[in-house]
């Protein structure tokens, strides 16, 4: 987990699932086993992820890694991983199109965040958007999928921009975004440029009214509760989806969280103490062997692809937290697009959904 | 990016392994499975229920032409080569099969996506050209037709470039291409019993 660098408020709050997980787990007398965490900060660069997680799987007894925020840093340590028989528990929302033998993808992916989030914006706000995303597989990806997407509904794609992770160089992206005038930006950026852009677009609704969230908002696949103190006064009327806001009640259960970062990392520690338990000696089984033990299917993650089934909730910013737009039925990850676009099941916001 | 909304419908797609029972298989299976597609596998030859399957991943090392329902390199899907031996001898055979993408053994957790993306890509960009050259082939076969045709045009007395005018607008008329309009209008001149064109040629 980079507990420094550009994205630390994102893995923070996943670390803060994971240890109040592990915290219960030990707390737990049912279970024989404690859990025990090592911790390593790749400080937000991905050329220390590698290293870093084979340094664990070599000096430690460690054979699930917890974290990794980037696709970037994911793709580097799969490969190491592999070796190790080791697993990785991924817990944020990614662009998909990965299904790892050693991945539990327990945050959304494109079916499960950006395409709702494209079904319901267009008719609300209109089909001409602006693209933005940070310089890597996640911006890249996203911003395909929606172009196809917008293409597909006869929308219209008013620009598209990139910015080095890190980069607070956001004027050039504003600039086109005041001439051009979309109906809303999809914003895959992350970290310190997000924040920028954020601020200065902010300012530029406060010059003209075309730019206040009623009639262009920013709508982003990975923004939570977890990154809004970064965002000072400018974060009301930004608009999110993903599988919790603070205070639903639909996944992962009564407990609360602050950010679904923090939700699904709880979850995905607690389904690896749960497989744990299912029969002795299970800590030095690989994913694909923890999956065959009796009783592993009842669990959250999908044989085939290893991605989770989640509710889809779009919230708004509205006096600091985020309120619920809409919200639909547990889907299950479909990180190929390749079981089809079912219609999702639409739920009363804050209703409790039995799936 | 004009491909971008083709390259994703790989969901339900029906992929055959031909390949022995062996871990290669079970991985390549998982992958596939994660992917969305269904799978059989076969071994030591595909039967004729072969040529409905979108993709055949077949064995490089130990494969031979008879394992096939179809002339070989003539596969009605795109074929994706499953290599072990890297020797020339087998890449030549496995390329003379018709492989479009291959994949190196042993088969781990990644490869296949693109493997299938790449295969078919090729194996569409192939079957486009072999069309192109198809019918410019028979375009090129038909110029002698379209110059008789012209020819029996001129008859009435316009001049070559008219009488080509007129053979394409008849082509347009009629909706089909100008070969084929040249075609009629020589079988309709020769049933006329105009036997001669302009130049007295025999019809």
């Amino acid at each position: 987990m980079s507990r420094s660098g550009t994205y630390s408020l994102i893995s923070e709050a996943c670390r803060a699932g994971a240890l109040s997980a592990i915290a219960q787990i030990n707390a737990d007398s049912d279970l024989d086993f404690t859990l025990h965490a090592v911790e390593r900060d790749p400080e937000g660069n991905v050329d220390r992820y590698e290293p870093m997680c084979r340094d664990i799987l070599d000096s430690t007894s460690a054979r699930h890694v917890v974290g990794c925020v980037t696709s970037w840093s994911r793709k580097e340590v799969i490969p190491t991983l592999e070796r190790a028989g080791a697993t990785l528990w991924y817990s944020v929302p990614y662009e998909g199109f990965e299904a790892s033998d050693h991945v539990v993808y327990t945050h959304a992916c494109p079916n499960q965040h950006l395409l709702p989030l494209l079904d319901w914006a267009i008719p609300t706000y209109g089909n001409r958007a602006y693209l933005i995303g940070s310089n890597y597989i996640w911006g890249w990806e996203m911003n395909r999928i929606a172009r196809q997407e917008i293409a597909m509904q006869g929308g219209e794609i008013l620009g598209e921009r990139y910015l080095p992770i890190g980069s607070p160089d956001v004027e050039l992206m504003i600039r086109e975004i005041a001439s051009t005038r979309p109906d809303f930006i999809l914003n895959s950026m992350i970290g310190r440029s997000q924040y920028q852009f954020i601020a200065a677009y902010h300012e530029l609704g406060k010059t003209d009214p075309h730019f206040l969230p009623d009639n262009c908002p920013i709508m982003s696949c990975n923004l939570t509760e977890a990154e809004l103190p970064a965002l000072g006064d400018a974060t009301e009327g930004l608009i999110a989806v993903g599988p919790y806001f603070r205070g639903s009640k639909v996944w992962p259960g009564e407990q609360n969280f602050n950010s679904s970062h923090e939700a699904s990392t709880y979850t995905a520690v607690r389904e690896l103490a749960r497989l744990l338990a299912l029969c002795p000696n299970a800590e030095n089984l690989s994913l694909a062997e923890l999956l065959r033990i009796d009783g592993a299917a009842v669990g959250i993650i999908d044989a085939q692809n290893h991605h989770t089934r989640l509710p889809v909730l779009i919230g708004q910013v509205e006096g600091g937290a985020f309120a619920i737009r809409r919200q639909f039925a547990p889907i299950m990850g479909d990180p190929y697009l390749s079981r089809g676009r079912g219609e999702l099941e639409e739920v009363p916001p804050n209703l409790r959904v039995v799936s | 990016m004009t491909r971008r909304v083709s390259i994703q419908e790989l969901g339900g797609a029906h992929a055959i392994i031909l390949h022995r029972e062996h871990a290669t298989v079970r991985n390549l299976s998982r992958q596939l499975g994660a992917i969305g597609l269904r799978i059989t596998t076969c071994w030591p030859v595909l039967d004729a229920s072969a040529l409905g399957a979108d993709f055949v991943f077949f064995d490089a090392d130990m494969g031979h032409d008879e394992q096939f329902p179809w002339p070989a390199g003539q596969s009605p899907m795109p074929m994706i080569a499953l290599i072990g031996s890297e020797a020339p001898g087998r890449i030549d055979w496995a390329l003379s099969a018709g492989a479009e993408a291959q994949l190196l053994k042993p088969i781990g957790d990644g490869g296949v996506y693109s493997a299938l993306l790449i295969a078919r890509a090729a194996y569409d960009a192939r079957k486009a050209l072999l069309g192109d050259v198809e019918s410019l082939r028979r375009r090129l076969n038909e110029r002698q037709t379209v110059v008789r045709a012209v020819n029996f045009l001129m008859v009435s007395g316009v001049d070559e470039d008219a009488a080509y005018d007129r053979l394409r607008r008849m082509a347009m008329d009629w909706r089909i291409s100008f070969e084929d309009a040249a075609q009629r209008v020589v079988a309709r001149h020769l049933e006329k019993g105009d036997l001669h064109d302009r130049y007295g040629h025999q019809g």
